[in-house]
């Protein structure tokens, strides 16, 4: 139906080989689990080969070595598709209703700047995680012999990230998004024998389906309307000048929905915070390398259609929706993380609120690029938001696996004080139910005995409230100051704008809170006392990411935040260096815009130093006497110190306040999903019953019954009598001449 | 030369008597006798037919069928043997197995 695009042909060695990218860590899935299954509990297995973990890790190192190949040969060719070969084809009806045409469904790459940002983040977090996962699970004494279960769910997981990815259809986009819905699934469940996690497991599957749902009654109108899902094809201006702008609207809006499923956003969030029961390395990989990037990552595709010049002004509704969804999302899950007592909880609302920032980041970006005349902004804040999502993957990549290791640690810790219980060393989780090893209340003064921890997380913070010059500082800047430039054209778009910066304050006082009540302060039990750093390999992912959220000032210079210039797909500004950095020291911190110039530091002021500074006055606190954290630690705990003693007041009264507990409730959410869902599932189980008992019963009933009183009467004639059946014989040889008579 | 009309009547006669014999007897020899009495009503009509005809298609039937009817007696006879060693009678009312 439609003509293709003409997104040249990438035909270099390398690219042949991209497939393996995903493929690898496919293949490696049956091989983990069927070696685990072989040798499970042998010691060579379990001490050597890490219970599988060591056959993920080449495997995701290699995946993520051909990556950056992939990369690199990208920054020097420009976007480009492999087409690898047909998959499917079958006969469609044609255009005219009549004929049959040939349709073909295709396996192949498409590598844009979305694609490289997303593949970067996804293989390097991938492998990072592995890593981490190797400290931590192989150490952990709750899961004997079931690791490989793990690294095998792992490594399809990351397939399925990378495959998404890389697709370069819709159709197959779909199909690696449900792989990593199932894989979600699996991980999220792994320690199924508690139920919360069977529960939280079930919940992130449902409610990831309900968007799913959306998702293909989007796809399935897109197909209608272009006739292929083939990105060459429905990305081609001249075929989407071909369609109904209102419908398209339509499509895209089912498809946004399947990514607020998937990125767990208002209304469908619920699932992401009891995702916190899968291990800490799944928490991590969900969080911030794959699953709920993919949502974005749907909606960043989404960007050719909002840019086609025949869509100019007719998708602007869908832009804001998408705007103000991030923006109602990104203040209610900052407000309830206020309230969380569990360290991942807090991550996991941050997780929602910063994800939140990208969707309206993008939400800007799609309405900068569907209005006339505004499209050079359009790529700013579209790489604005893909740079905020880099920000974020790495920022809470690194913050979920410090949390994993201080809770690991608290864990080997209790374990250690609490060691006169004589139940032995498996499953001591069995006997600590009263222990909670990720509750806040438990920690404290944590930053002198976990100096890696402590300043990964310290680091991560820092990102993700957006200090300035440290990683997300820079995207948020962008997506803030992208939202208001939109608010002052469309005044729909101030709800948002107003939500990120207020935001921005929000996020502030939370990641102070959660760093500040975590490794400030004075330990709050024995078990915080007795912590070390102790177990390999977590630290390396975590120095390994400090030090790349550092270095995103230099990403930033080198006009990052530019890269989907459209003008032949450039990737990075041909600037230098450092006039990039210059020019976006000059344009952030002294933009000659007068406006601009007053919000950067209206948001520098709010997410910089009121957050964290009521955060310091409530939670601030000294260490304990004669210790001292690291350098770069020890001022900060200071100064919280000091705020705290000087502005210190008593916050009981909020914490008693109506609020405060409808905040800890996840303002009621689950509690009214599960009643509606209560309401409407049993009274349509009750309408199924009773059509089951009536209807379908009543009927297989009535067949039965008067198939017997039938049987029943013609049994009569079976008398047994020899006579009988002789005359019946009879009757019939005459019933048989009579009709022959008849009949001839 | 006797019409074969005739013959034909004394052969349905014959049927006639053989089937209600069979219908309304209790005795399993005398039911086989009218099993004999309809096949011989048979050969009747094939030779009647034969005559008529000229056609030797007719008796090779009937001897056909007086040979068929010769070994039907001995297995008969051999089942009521067979029958009343079970059921000290030949009676057919005894013999209703069927029913169950």
């Amino acid at each position: 139906m439609g003509t293709t695009t003409d997104i040249p042909e990438i035909t270099s060695s390398f690219t042949e080989y991209a497939i393996f990218i995903v493929l690898l860590p496919m293949l490696a899935f049956p091989v983990i689990l069927f070696l685990g299954r072989l040798f499970n509990g042998n010691e060579t297995w379990v001490k050597s080969a890490k219970e599988g973990g060591l056959i993920a890790l080449p495997i995701m190192v290699a995946s993520f070595i051909l990556s950056l190949i992939l990369i690199v040969e990208f920054i020097g060719s420009g976007t480009g598709s492999y087409y690898i070969g047909d998959w499917l084809s079958f006969g469609w009806i044609g255009a005219d209703g009549m004929t049959i045409e040939e349709k073909v469904f295709g396996v192949g790459i498409y590598i844009d700047h979305v694609t490289v940002m997303l593949l970067f983040v996804a293989s390097f977090l991938c492998m990072l995680i592995n890593i981490f996962s190797i400290g931590y699970m192989n150490t952990d004494p709750v899961n004997d012999n079931r690791n490989h279960r793990f690294y095998a769910e792992f490594v399809l997981f990351c397939s399925g990230m990378l495959g998404m990815v890389l697709a370069d259809s819709f159709l197959w986009l779909f199909i690696f998004w449900e792989l990593m819905g199932l894989c979600s699934y699996l991980l999220i469940g792994f320690y199924y024998e508690r139920p919360s996690a069977a529960y939280a497991a079930k919940k992130a599957f449902l409610t990831t389906r309900v968007g799913d749902v959306f998702l293909v009654i989007g796809l399935v109108m897109l197909w209608n309307m272009f006739g292929s899902l083939d990105y060459s094809v429905v990305f081609n201006p001249d075929n989407i000048a071909a369609v109904d702008a209102g419908e398209l609207q339509m499509a895209l809006g089912m498809m946004f929905i399947g990514a607020v499923g998937k990125s767990a956003q208002f209304p469908l969030h619920v699932w992401l915070p009891d995702a916190m029961e899968g291990p800490t390395p799944v928490s991590a990989l969900i969080h911030a390398a794959t699953m709920v990037n993919a949502g974005l990552y749907l909606v960043a595709r989404m960007f050719p259609f909002f840019g086609a010049p025949a869509m100019a002004g007719e998708l602007v509704d869908l832009a804001f929706i998408i705007a103000a969804i991030g923006g109602i999302t990104a203040v209610m899950a900052a407000a309830i993380a206020f309230v969380q007592d569990d360290l991942k909880k807090v991550l996991a609302y941050s997780t929602m609120s910063q994800l939140a920032y990208i969707f309206t980041g993008l939400g800007a970006a799609l309405w900068l690029a569907n209005t006339p005349g505004m499209e050079k902004y359009a790529i700013v804040a579209f790489g604005a938001a893909l740079f905020h999502l880099f920000n974020h993957a790495m920022a809470k990549g690194m913050l979920f696996m410090a949390s994993g290791s201080v809770i690991h640690e608290m864990h080997h810790a209790h374990h250690d004080v609490h060691h006169h219980d004589d139940h032995g060393d498996d499953h001591h989780d069995d006997d600590d139910d009263e222990f909670d090893a990720q509750s806040m209340s438990n920690m404290g003064g944590l930053a002198s005995k976990m100096p890696i921890t402590a300043t990964a997380m310290l680091v991560g913070s820092a990102s993700i409230m957006g200090l300035p010059l440290i990683g997300g500082f820079w995207s948020k800047e962008g997506i803030i100051a992208n939202a208001w430039r939109v608010a002052l054209e469309d005044p729909r778009f101030f709800l948002p704008a107003f939500c990120v910066l207020l935001g921005a304050a929000m996020t502030g006082f939370y990641m102070s809170r959660m760093w500040l009540k975590t490794f400030a302060g004075k330990p709050k039990t024995e078990v915080a006392e007795h912590v070390h750093e102790q177990t390999p390999w977590i630290p390396i992912p975590l120095v390994t990411l400090t030090f790349v959220t550092l270095s995103s000032v230099i990403l930033a210079g080198m006009m990052f935040t530019h890269w989907s210039s459209d003008s032949g797909y450039a990737f990075f500004s041909d600037k230098g260096l450092i006039d990039g950095l210059l020019y976006e020291f000059e344009h952030v911190f002294l933009n000659h815009d007068a406006f601009y110039f007053v919000l950067t530091y209206v948001a520098i002021f709010i997410g910089a130093i009121v957050g964290p500074g009521v955060a310091m006055a409530l939670y601030g606190g000294a260490l304990k006497e004669g210790e001292k954290a690291k350098g770069w630690m020890q001022p900060i705990i200071n100064l919280s110190a000091r705020v705290n003693k000087k502005r210190g007041f008593d916050n009981s009264a909020w914490a008693e306040s109506g609020l405060s507990v409808a905040l800890k409730e996840r303002l009621y959410f689950d509690k009214w999903y599960d009643t509606a869902m209560l309401k409407l599932v049993a009274g349509f189980a009750v309408l199924c019953a009773t059509f089951d008992r009536k209807v379908i019963d009543g009927t297989i009933k009535t067949i039965e019954r008067s198939s017997q009183k039938i049987s029943l009467s013609v049994r009569k004639l079976t008398t047994g009598s020899a006579r009988d059946y002789i005359m019946m014989a009879a009757l019939g040889v005459l019933v048989i001449y009579a009709m022959l008579e008849v009949m001839i | 030369m006797i019409d074969p009309a005739w013959v034909s009547v004394l052969s349905a006669l014959l049927f006639t008597i053989g089937l209600w014999g069979a219908f309304t007897r209790k005795n399993a020899i005398v039911v086989l006798m009218c099993l004999e009495l309809i096949l011989n009503a048979a050969n009747l009509q094939f030779v009647a037919a034969a005559i008529q005809h000229g056609d030797a298609t007719g008796w090779v039937y009937a001897i056909f069928a007086i040979a068929i009817a010769a070994s039907e007696v001995a297995i008969g006879l051999a089942i009521f043997l067979a029958m009343y060693g079970q059921h000290e009678s030949i009676s057919l009312d005894d013999v209703n197995l069927l029913k169950h």
